[in-house]
Parts: structure tokens; C-alpha cells; sequence
């Protein structure tokens, strides 16, 4: 019988989506800020950096953040929102997160997390849901510099073995070899960068749920139709 | 069962196996196809190519016509769709097959955008995916129609990327339909691996 994946409540696996997470200062990808820094011009290459006991200085604005929003969260919400909109969408978001190797995360990702805190399906978030989301990265990212063992700012195949061992999943070394294969640079010591990280949990956790409710018998196998397979699948990973 | 995807006769999405080796020798008369011109100037001494590889290798080849050059993302999606030893890589006979199966595709873009604009609205697109055979429920459409579209419009990029989605699942199911009853019985671990994959 499948061993499922520990409750929400272990420490290493992330809280089901809802999240309420410690209002930390937003992280960036860890080592130095690029030359010439994320902090000048209107649009910040990336979130603040989160150098050992220091909160990172904070883009202009801030002031008159809505009730319940913190004020950095909400000074980092103007800065994304490049075309003033009130809202951010994939693309702003794009363009506000990098990788450890500097490369933005990719859309994929952006759309799981927009679609995530996005209540109303209009395909951007509001100032509450970025806040959120906010927190959400943190935490992801938090995970991930626990899982790079060796801190090289990306996540190896015996890394990623070991992060869904301890996040309670059961899988073969076959499957975290297939997503290398589909998510790595191709290199001769292939690795993941934060968003693809943050993409495959995301969908592991997804998946895992849909399973689950059709296992009612928790028995580890589910008898599925063509058709609730790909609307299984097409609702949950897309 | 017929499994959707599949073209009208004379189209070969499923028959003929997956195609001979990935990559290896050059076999008889390799070197007098056409395709195979495109794919040499870009795959390296291992006769495979990559996603960047790929991209570059269809942009030369025209095959996106009129429309705008796939990006990176739907490149690396048409790789894993047929990347059957896991390398992240594609051969010449892969690559064929991908050819063969985009063309396909094209074809029934272009018949669907009758005003050229390089793009089509939801109902078109969903008109287009049953066309191919896809027996999609309505969360399911609702689902693809949402994540595919932008403003209400999709693009050639977006349609080839979802029929990749498509096929992939598609395939990964019809393979563990044996009695092909259109049912199959999941591990965890096998559906996981299935899913993820795509």
C-alpha cells in the first residue's frame, strides 16, 4: 500500500495551500545581490536579499499599505505592479523573481502561484494575495536551502532524493531521475534552480491530493477512465 | 479503443511503433532527407539534440510558417513527449516523428483560424481538440481553455503546447491500456511518475 505523504503538520512538508506563514521579510536567491544591487530603478531585479540578521532595505512607498498588509510587503507590491494596475500578473511576477543563477523563474511556475492566490480567476493577484505569496516563496525557498546540502544555489539529484524523503513521499530514484531530465540544464551535474523546485512540489502536492480522494479505500491503486484521468490531471497540473 | 490524437487515415500518430533508436548511425538515406539537413546544423557530435537546439532547429525549418517561432517552454514540452530513454534529448528519428506530428497539428490550426490572425478564441480551440479526438469532460475544457489562453485569444505556441499535454497523457495512459478498455488500474507511484513526466 502507497506510504502517503506525512500531515501538514510535520515540519518539513509545507502546510496545505491556505498557508499561514510567519510574515518574514521576502528572501532572494542566496550569495551576493548582483552588481549594482536590486534596490536602484523603479522595478527591483529581484526580492531583497535576506543576508544573515539583516532585513534588506526596502523600496520607496510603503506608506498607506491597506489594513492587515505589511508595509514592506506592500512597498515590494507597488514596485512589482509596474503598469499600476492594483494587480500583478504572470508576467510582472516573471520579472520580479530570479534563481539563483539569475535566470527569472519561469512561467509555469509563476501561473501555479498566481492561480494559488488568485480568488478570483482573473489571472493576476491583488495586493492581499501577493502578500501571501510572499510568505508562500519564503517558505518554499527556506525548504530549499535546507534540501541544497551543499549550498550551491540548486538542487542535485541525491538532493532532491533526500527533500522528498523527508516531505514524507515514498518515490523511486527513477522519477526524481525523470525530472531532472525534464527540468535541469543539461550539464554533466544536472540540477534544479528554486522555481522548478517550487513547481514539482507544488504539483507532487497537487497530484497527490487527486489520488487520495479517489483512493477512498487507501489502498494505493485507483481504477480510472480515460476521461477522469486528463480532467483529473488537466485540473490539477495546469 | 480508438485513442484520440489520432488523425484522420492516412496520418500516423500511433502506427509504426516509436521510430528506430534515438540519435546513433546514420542509417541508408538519412542523408537525402530533407529533415535531416535541419537537424544536422544544429545537433552536436551525438546526434541529439536539446530544447535550445530544437527551437532553433524548427525556426530554421519554417515549419511555424506564418506564425511566430515556438518558445523555449513548448520546445522542451515536444522533447519530453517523445523522449522515450529519459536524456532530455531527441534524435533524428524522434525528431521525424515530432516533424510528422506538429505538421499534423498546423494543419489544424491554420483550418480553424480563418482570419489568419495567428491565433484562436476558446470555442475554436475546444471545436479543434474534440475534432482531434479528445473526449474531454467540462472542467477539464474549462481547465485547458483557462490555463491556454490570454485575453481570450490562443496562440500557435500555446495550441501546440497543449496538444503536446494532450498527447503525452494520452500516451502514457493508452500504454498501460492493455485490454485497451479505456481503463487502467494506477500505483501511486506509477501515476505520480506518469503524470509528472508530462
Amino acid at each position: 500500500p502507497v506510504r502517503c505523504p506525512v500531515p501538514a503538520s510535520h515540519r518539513a512538508l509545507p502546510p496545505p495551500q491556505g498557508f499561514p506563514g510567519a510574515g518574514q521579510a521576502p528572501g532572494a536567491p542566496y550569495g551576493q545581490p548582483p552588481p549594482g544591487g536590486p534596490y536602484g530603478g523603479p522595478i527591483p531585479a529581484q526580492l531583497p536579499g535576506s543576508r544573515p540578521g539583516s532585513v534588506g532595505p526596502t523600496p520607496p512607498g510603503g506608506r498607506n499599505a491597506p489594513p492587515g498588509v505589511d508595509p514592506e510587503a506592500f512597498s515590494w507590491f507597488q514596485a512589482v505592479d509596474a503598469d499600476r494596475s492594483g494587480y500583478i500578473s504572470v508576467k510582472e511576477l516573471k520579472q520580479a523573481l530570479v534563481n539563483s543563477n539569475w535566470s527569472t523563474f519561469n512561467d509555469e511556475t509563476c501561473l501555479l502561484m498566481i492561480n494559488m492566490f488568485d480568488k478570483t480567476r482573473s489571472g493576476r493577484i491583488d495586493v492581499y494575495g501577493f502578500s501571501a505569496l510572499l510568505r508562500f516563496i519564503q517558505q518554499w525557498k527556506n525548504l530549499f536551502q535546507q534540501y541544497d546540502r551543499d549550498q550551491s544555489g540548486s538542487i542535485s539529484f541525491s538532493e532532491l532524493q533526500q527533500a522528498f524523503s523527508q516531505m514524507g513521499y515514498n518515490l523511486s530514484p527513477q522519477f526524481s531521475q525523470l525530472l531532472l531530465a525534464r527540468y535541469a540544464q543539461r550539464s554533466s551535474h544536472p540540477s534544479i534552480q528554486l522555481d522548478r523546485f517550487i513547481q514539482i512540489c507544488m504539483q507532487l502536492q497537487s497530484v497527490t491530493d487527486a489520488f487520495r480522494e479517489k483512493d477512498t479505500g487507501l489502498v494505493g491503486n485507483v481504477r480510472l477512465s480515460y476521461e477522469d484521468f486528463l480532467t483529473m490531471v488537466v485540473t490539477r497540473m495546469l | 479503443m480508438a485513442f484520440p490524437g489520432q488523425p484522420v487515415p492516412g496520418g500516423g500518430f500511433y502506427q509504426g511503433g516509436y521510430g528506430g533508436a534515438p540519435g546513433g548511425p546514420t542509417f541508408p538515406g538519412q542523408a537525402q532527407d530533407p529533415l535531416y539537413g535541419y537537424f544536422a546544423a544544429v545537433a552536436g557530435q551525438d546526434g541529439q539534440i536539446d530544447a535550445d537546439e530544437l527551437q532553433r532547429c524548427l525556426t530554421q525549418s519554417g515549419i511555424a510558417g506564418a506564425y511566430k517561432p515556438f518558445n523555449l517552454e513548448t520546445c522542451r514540452l515536444m522533447i519530453s513527449m517523445l523522449d522515450r530513454d529519459m536524456s532530455g534529448t531527441l534524435g533524428f528519428n524522434e525528431f521525424k516523428e515530432l516533424w510528422a506530428v506538429v505538421n499534423g497539428w498546423k494543419q489544424h490550426f491554420v483550418s480553424f483560424d480563418n482570419d489568419r490572425s495567428g491565433t484562436v478564441d476558446r470555442q475554436e480551440l475546444e471545436k479543434a481538440l474534440m475534432n482531434m479526438g479528445f473526449r474531454l469532460s467540462p472542467q477539464a475544457v474549462t481547465a485547458i481553455t483557462r490555463r491556454y489562453s490570454t485575453r481570450g485569444k490562443i496562440t500557435f505556441d500555446d495550441y501546440i503546447a497543449c496538444c503536446v499535454k494532450l498527447r503525452a497523457l494520452t500516451e502514457c495512459f493508452r500504454r498501460r491500456d492493455t485490454s485497451q478498455q479505456g481503463f487502467v488500474n494506477f500505483q501511486y507511484d506509477d501515476f505520480i511518475q506518469c503524470v509528472m513526466s508530462v
